[in-house]
């Protein structure tokens, strides 16, 4: 089955739903909102209207035409060497094995790197790819097909060496917890499309969170309704989603109901436009409680789909939360976040070393990353949906000697001065690298780009001035960006 | 009428006419605060403030307003508005040149309102907040209306209404109703004990027909040990609590016993001002007691990173900052974090006084050890007393100074120094940036240790490796050995004791490691935790010696319960503080000393510069902030919005209050008849006619008044997290009323928590504890309990001082698939299937149960629909229904019977989930 006969079962589907709605009146149809409001008597517009002002993720306009509608955001959580897959350094690998200059030591401070270390040649091989002839190396064999659709950036740098501090800078502007994420600004700023799906989804993958902690999709001091929601592949996708043991659907309708009806006479009552929030919020619970579930089953989906991105169902997996990823900005969903955990390459055993480690952790991402890009454009998604790929900082091009001693493995050491992140889809350029490392790849000589620079970049894709794009706190206007950043209008399309 | 009330009605009006007569007085002079500042702050401010000064203009302070601009002349010249710059500006005809620059012109009236200003001499004034409350005169409660009032019955009931009422004749609003009964002691409990009213004490009351039957209800609630866990809840948040460290990891803390004090504190009434006291700065206060260390803890709730290659030095810094914005945030309702890095830009604080407050915080022992020392060690009764017996036997045979030095190293391990303190690594590294450790060969330096009268180290390390020898050198790597043990293998991490001869002064040591049997050349063979010094034991030749010596180190090393304190830095390793700049902490410029921003005047010459100076000025009637700042907090608990609605902001940018003379008049009553104690202040409020309304809104009311900032009405505010579980659990009969101790792990999903590298797991609780109140549940930081969260609940990394409630569907999933609400909904089934009566009966019986007033008959009828429907459905599906009971423990309950449980829990669960049982009414 290819995409166009996907489109037509779909169109069938949506066909036989709709007509269900309509004919059914006693179904779950009968739920949608306004109308039960209507059924007890208050007038359906101003209901309708009341509810759309009381519910803070009802969609927004941006400041101005942003290109990009939603957001898909991969953070590869330990910082991947941008070494072995992106940074192409013939200069470093003469050097390898040599001692560090002093130059690169002086005045500079390293998690684990003591005294002087050597310097580290590539383990990987690279080779040039695509019309636009961008560096990639072998570790990457599926995203080289797609480097034309992609803007490498390649002298990112931030000014934090550990991975929770970096972590939250980059996602919340601050490298102390409390701050909103990106995500909660966007939806803030936005809403969201599809009421009955979280605007904000968060899926991690790699058996852990990232270092940061739900911090990172935390809404710091906005309300936490624009907080990230953790959907997770064991158990119920959003906390609470299942009824109870023994309960049917029809019960939970007829509870609810009753629960609505009595809130109605409550409302009449005291006249408190809270309880009419709270009647469209529990009609929103229910209608959640199936769209949830069957935007989060992949099992449907078709098998090219499924190989293509390389699944595994029931499990786990970095491929499957980008399925899930395609599927709810498909339906809707603001901002999806996904987190891969592992991508630390210290080299104190094989497990985390650049050769095997990182090329491990290439394999178990590399096509299903790819098949995104490959999926989302083929369904006209490409164009208004943000990529971005990255983890927190970069890599040393010197060999880890961590406490002072040779490690048994090759691995790098956490470095802020260069590593590399790349963006592709909605307001973004096809086929180019922004910036440039010098020739051992320590630090970035052109076109530098900070962490400020790539948020600010993000929300001007959704149609945002970052300075303008404030929330009071404190006594002061806060803003993702603190008080840096600058839009990097070269990898806008 | 009494003589006294006379007498204080009478000066009422002495006072009333005075001050009509001071605002004649003044005759037209414009006010800054109130007429001046608000133009400023939104049209001028921006540029010309704190942080841009355009033009070398800024109108923060008048110095710099009146001083010279980049142009060289002043652009505001008191008394000659004509050639004051500031004033033409406004209507110059060259766009670009007119102010303010590119937005819309100030209107005629505020031009000539600034003109007037200026020819008046430009005289500054302080913002409201910055200037002492002062007594206002009771709104009309006169002579005159006390005449009156033996006619007609009034409405007020205390002084806050008087208050209230002028406020509402100005706002065109009148007030409400009285609530009915039920309703009203269902608001009064949950608002004084976080708890809805037990069926007994809503029987109680509703047949005490006494006139002072609420007055009475209000005092039992005061009493119970209930309310102070009610406001505890309030006061963690605040400080922060959690039971976990924070950063990445995000490994356990033990510092539970601080939540005991805190709920303690609240129940013994503690003045509001002591209460500060103790918890910045117990450990400063002469011979503080255990409790009054434990208090400390307020502070130590700041987090810890504990992720290797982490700067320790960093993350303290951190702390301090954190510990100096909370203290403003949550003490005086001031936002100081934007002076980190540059002048207020609205509110007249300088950058530097920003680093002198910090300054009295900077020197406190904790440095973001992995121990997160210091800890008070909670020793058991027993050990407790012989740690007493111990100091007293010294201080028999010895000195008092003695007897406190071996008292506080038994109580704290202090003073001692952290190893991660060290530095000149040879062969030798920080390891994992929390424990210095050696290799063969290796050394390493620890500064300035206080070595005067010190005989004997005590240190804490960890080795598996046989053979270490441990030397230490005086003052240089080759200097004189003051030293030299075996480091012997340990489980673990122990301690172990050495002497030493004497040798007075303060020192760098210089610490060299030997063990020849390593194999690995980068094999460690010990890591050191900490390295403590204390004088000789004393009285070698009394007969008890030895055995006092035994027990002293027998209990200094048993392992305790403990719990995070503050402890001040020695003299020795006194820390400098300096102005950071742009808030940067590695860029430090100069240094300062402890100081209260210049704005208040300076710390009061008699008052130590230090946090003990500073709790004290925090809690004395000369600051203006914090008497203000709390009543209104309490307010807002009580009202759901406060006096001030910006509770987290008193300054210009905050909002003014919505009637300052009542917020002046608590607080002057707070701190000086009441003498600083929360239930006089609560009871106040309870009791005004004001609390008392009914909370139904009319649209008239929603039109003028959509937040009810005038009290027109009584609150309708959703519960808070923790009272949403706490009611649950106590309208369903599960509740444990167990109080203090350890946190508990109620019911939580699997794979809640996934914080890399961290050991600690949810451990579900057993028997009781799983039904714990909301406040003693396990808080982490990283993964706080997903209920509390989506109830709107803060994670505790910094201090939220206002939760803003939201509105969610994953509120309703919570409440209706949450394993807790639906256990709760079985045993709430339950406890009405016991009353013996028919099933309408037993529903307005859960109803009453749960709202404390009965049930309307078209909601009987919605629910009497929901449980026959329910009925039929489980008879059909009886195994459906044996499952839908399944959580319930016992299985009493025959099969035939639990179609009717079953349907009987749908309504329980409904009602659990009603509006207006989430909603305080």
């Amino acid at each position: 089955m290819k995409i166009h006969q996907e489109a037509h079962k779909h169109f069938v589907e949506y066909e036989t739903r709709r007509h269900f709605l309509k004919q059914c009146t006693t179904g779950i149809g009968m739920m949608a909102m306004g109308s039960f409001l209507e059924s007890c008597g208050i007038n359906n517009v101003s209901a309708d209207a009341l509810a759309k002002a009381q519910n803070p993720l009802s969609p927004k306009n941006p400041p101005f035409l942003g290109k990009a509608k939603s957001v898909i955001y991969i953070h590869t959580a330990g910082a991947p060497s941008q070494l072995e897959m992106f940074d192409y350094k013939p200069e470093l690998q003469k050097m390898d094995g040599l001692p560090c200059p002093a130059s690169f030591l002086e005045g500079k401070k390293f998690a684990f790197i003591r005294g002087v270390p050597n310097m580290l040649g590539a383990q990987a091989k690279f080779s040039q790819v695509g019309k636009s002839g961008a560096w990639l190396s072998d570790n990457l064999p599926h995203l080289q097909t797609v480097a034309d659709e992609i803007s490498f950036l390649k002298a990112m740098h931030t000014d934090q060496f550990n991975h929770a501090p970096a972590q939250l800078l980059m996602h919340t502007g601050s490298p102390r917890l409390g701050r909103p994420a990106m995500g909660s600004w966007v939806t803030y700023g936005l809403g969201s499309e599809n009421q009955n799906l979280p605007g904000y989804v968060v899926l991690a993958s790699g058996g852990r969170n990232p270092d940061a902690g739900k911090s990172a999709w935390g809404s710091g001091f906005l309300p936490s309704v624009y907080q990230g929601v953790q959907c997770r592949s064991e158990g119920d996708p959003v906390l609470y989603l299942t009824d109870p043991d023994g309960m049917s659907r029809d019960l939970r309708k007829s509870s609810i109901e009753a629960i609505n009806k009595i809130n109605q006479k409550q409302y009449e009552e005291f006249h408190d436009p809270e309880t009419i929030a709270r009647i469209s919020q529990y009609e929103m619970a229910f209608k959640m409680q199936t769209s949830v579930p069957e935007v989060m089953d992949i099992k449907n989906e078709p098998k090219y789909i499924h190989e293509m991105y390389g699944t595994e169902l029931g499990k786990e997996s970095f491929a499957n939360n980008c399925l899930l990823a395609r599927k709810l900005v498909e339906n809707g969903v603001r901002f999806v976040q996904l987190f891969d955990w592992g991508w630390d390459a210290h080299g104190t055993g094989e497990g985390d070393s650049v050769k095997v480690g990182v090329k491990r952790k290439c394999m178990e991402t590399d096509q299903a990353t790819t098949a995104l890009l490959i999926d989302l454009k083929q369904r006209g998604l490409l164009d208004e949906t943000l990529i971005v790929w990255g983890g927190e900082f970069g890599r040393t091009p010197m060999q880890e000697n961590r406490e002072g001693r040779v490690l048994a493995y090759k691995g790098r050491d956490h470095h802020t001065d260069a590593f590399t992140i790349w963006m592709a889809g909605g307001g973004i350029k096809k086929g180019y690298s922004h910036g440039e490392t010098d020739p051992i790849g320590y630090a970035g000589i052109s076109g530098r780009t900070s962490t400020y620079d790539l948020q600010a970049t993000i929300l001007h894709t959704l149609g945002f001035d970052h300075e303008k794009f404030t929330y009071p706190f404190q006594g002061r206007n806060f803003r993702l960006t603190d008080v840096q950043g600058k839009v990097i209008n070269a990898v806008l399309g | 009428m009494n003589i006294n009330k006379l007498l204080i009605w009478s000066s009422a009006v002495l006072v009333g006419s005075f001050s009509i007569y001071s605002l004649i007085g003044h005759g037209d002079e414009v006010d800054y605060s109130s007429q001046v500042k608000p133009i400023l702050n939104r049209s001028c401010i921006k540029c010309h403030g704190g942080v841009k000064k355009q033009g070398g203009f800024s109108v923060l302070f008048r110095e710099d307003a009146l001083g010279k601009t980049k142009s060289g002349k002043s652009a505001i010249i008191p008394g000659d508005p004509e050639h004051s710059e500031f004033i033409t500006r406004l209507t110059h005809k060259d766009l670009e040149e007119r102010m303010p620059y590119q937005a819309e012109p100030l209107s005629k009236d505020e031009i000539e309102l600034l003109t007037k200003w200026v020819k008046q001499g430009a005289k500054w004034g302080e913002h409201w907040a910055f200037t002492a409350p002062e007594m206002p005169n009771i709104p009309n409660k006169n002579f005159f209306a006390s005449f009156t009032d033996w006619f007609s019955p009034k409405w007020e009931k205390n002084n806050i209404d008087y208050f209230v009422a002028d406020k509402l004749v100005k706002e065109n609003l009148k007030h409400s109703q009285p609530a009915d009964k039920g309703t009203l002691l269902r608001r009064v409990c949950l608002d004084l004990t976080g708890l809805p009213p037990t069926e007994q004490q809503l029987t109680d009351f509703l047949h005490d027909k006494s006139e002072n039957a609420y007055g009475k209800a209000v005092e039992k609630l005061l009493a119970s040990p209930q309310y102070g866990e009610r406001w505890a809840g309030m006061w963690l948040d605040l400080a922060r609590y959690s039971d976990t460290k924070g950063y990445e990891r995000d490994d356990q803390r033990s510092i539970w016993k601080y939540r005991d004090y805190v709920i303690d504190a609240f129940n013994q009434n503690m003045p509001y001002n002591q209460f500060i006291k103790e918890q910045l700065a117990g450990d400063l206060l002469p011979h503080p007691t255990d409790n009054q260390l434990i208090a400390t803890g307020f502070h130590r709730n700041s987090m810890t990173n504990d992720e290797g290659g982490t700067d320790n030095e960093e993350f303290r810094t951190a702390a301090v900052l954190d510990r100096t914005n909370t203290t403003w945030e949550v003490l005086q309702g001031t936002t100081f974090a934007c002076i980190q890095c540059h002048s207020h830009p609205y509110d007249p604080f300088r950058h530097e006084d920003y680093y002198k407050y910090m300054a009295f915080f900077n020197n406190t022992r904790d440095e973001d050890s992995y121990g997160d020392y210091p800890h008070l060690r909670l020793f058991q009764k027993e050990d407790s007393a012989k740690v007493m017996s111990i100091k007293n036997w010294i201080q028999k045979n010895s000195s008092v100074s003695k007897a406190n030095e071996y008292a506080k190293f038994l109580k704290t391990w202090q003073p001692t120094y952290n190893s991660l303190s060290c530095d000149e690594f040879v062969k030798s590294e920080l390891s994992d940036t929390k424990f210095l450790g050696m290799q063969n060969g290796g050394s390493s330096r620890l500064k300035n240790v206080d070595l005067n009268g010190k005989n004997q180290m005590i240190f804490r390390y960890n080795s598996s490796k046989v053979g270490g020898t441990f030397t230490i050198h005086i003052d240089k790597i080759d200097g004189e050995i003051l030293l030299t043990t075996k480091l012997d293998t340990t489980k673990g991490y122990q301690s172990k004791q050495v002497f030493f001869k004497s040798v007075n002064g303060i020192h760098n040591l210089y610490f060299k490691a030997i063990n020849p049997n390593l194999k690995g050349k980068e094999d460690y063979t010990a890591y050191f935790d900490w390295f403590g010094f204390l004088s000789k034991f004393p009285a070698k030749n009394n007969p008890e010696h030895d055995l006092m010596q035994k027990e002293f180190w027998r209990l200094a090393n048993i392992s305790t319960d403990i719990t995070l304190i503050m402890d001040e830095n020695p003299q020795n390793l006194h820390r400098k503080s300096n102005v950071f700049e742009r808030g940067n902490w590695t860029a430090k410029t100069k240094e300062v000393q402890p100081d209260i921003p210049t704005l208040f005047g300076g710390l009061p010459k008699i008052l130590p510069k230090n946090r003990l100076g500073l709790a004290t000025w925090i809690g004395s009637e000369q600051n203006p902030l914090t008497a203000r700042v709390a009543v209104n907090r309490f307010w807002e608990q009580l009202f759901g919005i406060g006096l001030v609605e910006t509770m987290e902001d008193f300054g210009t940018q905050g909002f003014t209050p919505s009637n300052p003379e009542l917020l002046d008049y608590l607080s002057i009553k707070f701190m000086k008849e009441y003498n600083w104690q929360p239930k006089q202040l609560l009871r106040e409020i309870v009791l005004s006619a004001t609390y008392q309304q009914d909370s139904k809104v009319t649209p008239e009311m929603l039109e003028t008044d959509p937040v009810n900032r005038f009290f027109a009405r009584g609150a309708r505010v959703r519960l808070s997290a923790e009272q949403v579980r706490d009611q649950a659990l106590l309208v369903s009969g599960i509740l444990s009323h167990k109080m203090h101790g350890k946190s508990v792990m109620p019911y939580q999903p699997t794979g809640i928590w996934g914080a890399p590298y961290s050991g600690i797991s949810w451990k579900q609780s057993e028997g009781e504890d799983q039904f714990r109140r909301a406040l003693y549940t396990y808080w982490r930081r990283s993964s706080p309990y997903p209920s509390m969260m989506t109830f709107d609940g803060t994670s505790r990394e910094i201090c939220l001082a206002r939760r803003l409630r939201t509105n969610t569907p994953l509120q309703a999933l919570t409440s209706l698939n949450d394993p807790v609400y639906v256990e709760c909904a079985r045993y709430f089934a339950k406890r009405m299937d016991n009353e013996k009566m028919d099933i309408n009966g037993q529903i307005r019986k859960a109803y009453s149960l749960a709202m404390s007033k009965e049930i309307s008959n078209d909601k009987l009828l919605i629910l009497n629909n929901l449980y026959q429907k329910s009925l039929i459905d489980f008879k059909q599906k009886p195994n459906e229904a044996m499952k839908f009971l399944g959580y319930c423990e016992d299985n009493s309950i025959k099969p035939k019977k639990m179609p009717d449980l079953a349907a009987k829990t749908m309504v329980a669960m409904t009602i659990l989930n009603l509006d207006e049982f989430v909603m305080k009414e």
